[in-house]
């Protein structure tokens, strides 16, 4: 096959708009993981939330999936809070492998709720189709709205995180929590506020896939798999890297595509995860050693 | 270990030698299948409940296993008893082939890189149809009857546990556990402990390898989602924590309660399976950290390993 100067454009256009979403739920994990040392399976899961309730207020309300944003990331924001508190809580000084499996746990019983309450249909919020033509290129209308959302609510997250009080807050504990907690920061706070912010992004990624991809109770995973990706990418406790990794897989996974089936092209990120945690573990730009 | 203790085991064991003389061509699928999980929690338990390296995808070398029999058995005619050793001797080496790199991975990056190794053989799976089918998947001559897998499944079940007999009583399981606690200071002991981790996976690879391999032989069809499915890999992280990780006898009690309470009540329930099975994660993580086996050493005092 040759590869033509516009199909290589074409791609590294839908990349950039893949890997803004990758970033965005990834900035999510990568929160939690920095913050609190664990790595929540739940997240893709909570993604899978964020799509349903997206769905659901369009089914019964006809609400703008966009708007329905507005109420998903407040929703699982509590969702996650009350998860944070109820269970998460009691293992962050626990061995790794405890908060690792309860969060599996978590993230397999989400999974079973969502096939009971909404079975396990493939189901699609039919908003917005068609594309934008731009020259040669060829843009599917969601996936550039739902770029500049993921790209707007990134940049908030980083302006929250940079400038406020509380976003200083995060980042301290998140370098070191005993320090921190000697300098006055309610560290239990904190992490109540940073898994929920967690799962606010995961809920916005999940909103903004909605009207892409079809909805169902497994999509999760894959989600959770390839944040922890980007974050790896990203190095850990880096959240401006997790943007850069976040594009690289989605730039990798396109350019690929042009190469590969669909479904050996699924392997690539694993392949990509591997591969990075063994040649550079502390991210591309460096992050916390592991 | 009680004195009443062997000879109930001997017992039990002589039992279940005898079992299909008497048993029904269902009862014998039913108990095989016990036999299964038994022998793939315990190798779960081997590598993860011994040194603390959470495997998320060891259902690989299950799949590993069954493709490695299937393949000998349809295209070169081996004998299945031989073929399925094959199967787990192939885990084997390709557990000590990935260990390699993955082992010196962490805590999460070790639990998700496994996951992954998974994907990728499944894929691997679909995408070398010359070998192995494709998604259409291979079929096996049909068999008989159930006995000899009964008997095989038997067998492996008893010798993994075995196994971990020795090596928890032994000064490799001692270094081993020494790894979970503290790697840091188990290095700085000494310990080489990559070697140590790479052996205990390449152990913990070989069982499921072998089951693999029976499982397909029994069940006379294999494709890549029936044999690398994560569901597998859950049901026995859940067998091995439930019954108490890091002991001899907490995954077979494990293994036995659960796949007892499935067969008879969760038959009922087939939707409420996997939120059964979190639940239980989350309630063992939370609550009895050290699963069933845990709570009666408290409560009778017995050592901590059995």
């Amino acid at each position: 096959m040759t590869v033509t100067p516009t199909m290589l454009g074409q791609v590294i256009i839908s990349g950039l708009l893949a890997g803004s979403l990758y970033a965005l739920v990834a900035l999510g994990l990568g929160l939690i993981f920095g913050v609190m040392r664990v790595l929540n399976v739940a997240h893709g899961p909570l993604l899978m939330l964020g799509a349903y309730t997206t769905f659901w207020l369009f089914r019964w309300f006809g609400l703008n999936p966009y708007l329905s944003l507005v109420l998903s990331m407040p929703l699982l924001f509590a969702v996650g809070a009350v998860l944070e508190r109820a269970l998460v809580r009691r293992v962050v000084d626990a061995p790794e492998l405890s908060s690792l499996l309860l969060t599996f746990g978590v993230a397999i019983a989400l999974v079973n709720l969502a096939q009971l309450a909404f079975t396990s249909d493939l189901r699609s919020v039919e908003y917005l189709t068609g594309s934008f033509l731009l020259g040669p290129f060829a843009f599917s209308k969601s996936r550039v709205i739902a770029c500049a959302f993921a790209v707007g609510i990134t940049a908030g997250a980083f302006a929250f995180l940079q400038r406020t009080r509380l976003g200083k807050a995060i980042r301290a504990v998140s370098q070191s929590r005993d320090v921190a907690q000697v300098c006055g920061i309610d560290v239990e706070r904190i992490h109540l506020i940073a898994f929920g912010i967690a799962s606010a992004l995961a809920a916005a990624g999940g909103s903004l896939v909605a009207v892409m991809v079809a909805i169902q109770p497994d999509m999760g995973g894959i989600y959770t798999f390839k944040s922890f990706l980007v974050i790896v990418l990203g190095g850990v406790g880096n959240y401006p890297g997790a943007l850069l990794g976040g594009l690289l897989l989605g730039l990798v996974e396109q350019l690929s595509s042009l190469f590969l089936t669909t479904q050996v092209n699924e392997a690539v990120a694993y392949v990509l995860l591997i591969l990075a945690l063994l040649i550079r573990p502390s991210g591309l730009l460096g992050g916390r050693a592991t | 270990m009680r004195r009443w203790f062997p000879p109930v085991l001997v017992a039990a064991l002589a039992l279940l030698s005898v079992y299909p003389l008497v048993a029904t061509g269902y009862g014998i699928r039913v108990m095989l299948q016990l036999f299964m999980w038994i022998a793939l929690a315990q190798s779960w338990n081997l590598i993860s409940g011994l040194t603390g390296y959470v495997s998320f995808g060891h259902v690989a070398f299950f799949g590993m296993g069954a493709y490695t029999a299937a393949i000998l058995i349809t295209r070169t005619g081996w004998p299945w008893p031989a073929a399925c050793l094959a199967g787990g001797i192939t885990a084997m080496a390709f557990a000590l082939l990935v260990g390699w790199p993955c082992l010196r991975l962490k805590g999460p990056y070790f639990a998700i890189a496994m996951l992954g190794m998974n994907e990728v053989l499944r894929v691997a799976a679909s995408y070398f149809e010359g070998l192995t089918g494709g998604g259409s998947g291979l079929s096996l001559p049909t068999m008989h009857t159930s006995v000899p897998i009964y008997y095989g499944m038997g067998l492996v079940a008893v010798l993994v546990t075995a196994l971990t007999y020795l090596i928890i009583t032994s000064r490799f399981g001692l270094r081993l556990m020494t790894i979970r606690e503290d790697e840091v200071a188990a290095e700085a002991m000494g310990i080489d402990t990559l070697r140590y981790k790479l052996y205990a996976f390449g152990l913990s690879a070989v069982a499921p390898g072998i089951v693999g391999g029976l499982a397909a032989r029994d069940q006379g069809y294999i494709e890549p989602i029936s044999v690398f499915p994560l569901t597998t890999t859950i049901t026995m992280i859940v067998m091995a924590l439930f019954g108490g990780k890091g002991t001899i006898w907490g995954p077979v009690l494990g293994a036995t309660l659960l796949f007892g309470v499935q067969e008879v009540v969760w038959a009922k329930f087939i939707y409420l399976h996997q939120l059964l099975f979190g639940a239980i994660i989350v309630a063992v993580v939370l609550l009895m950290p050290r699963g069933i086996l845990g709570v009666l050493q408290q409560r009778y005092g017995l050592p901590r390993t059995i």
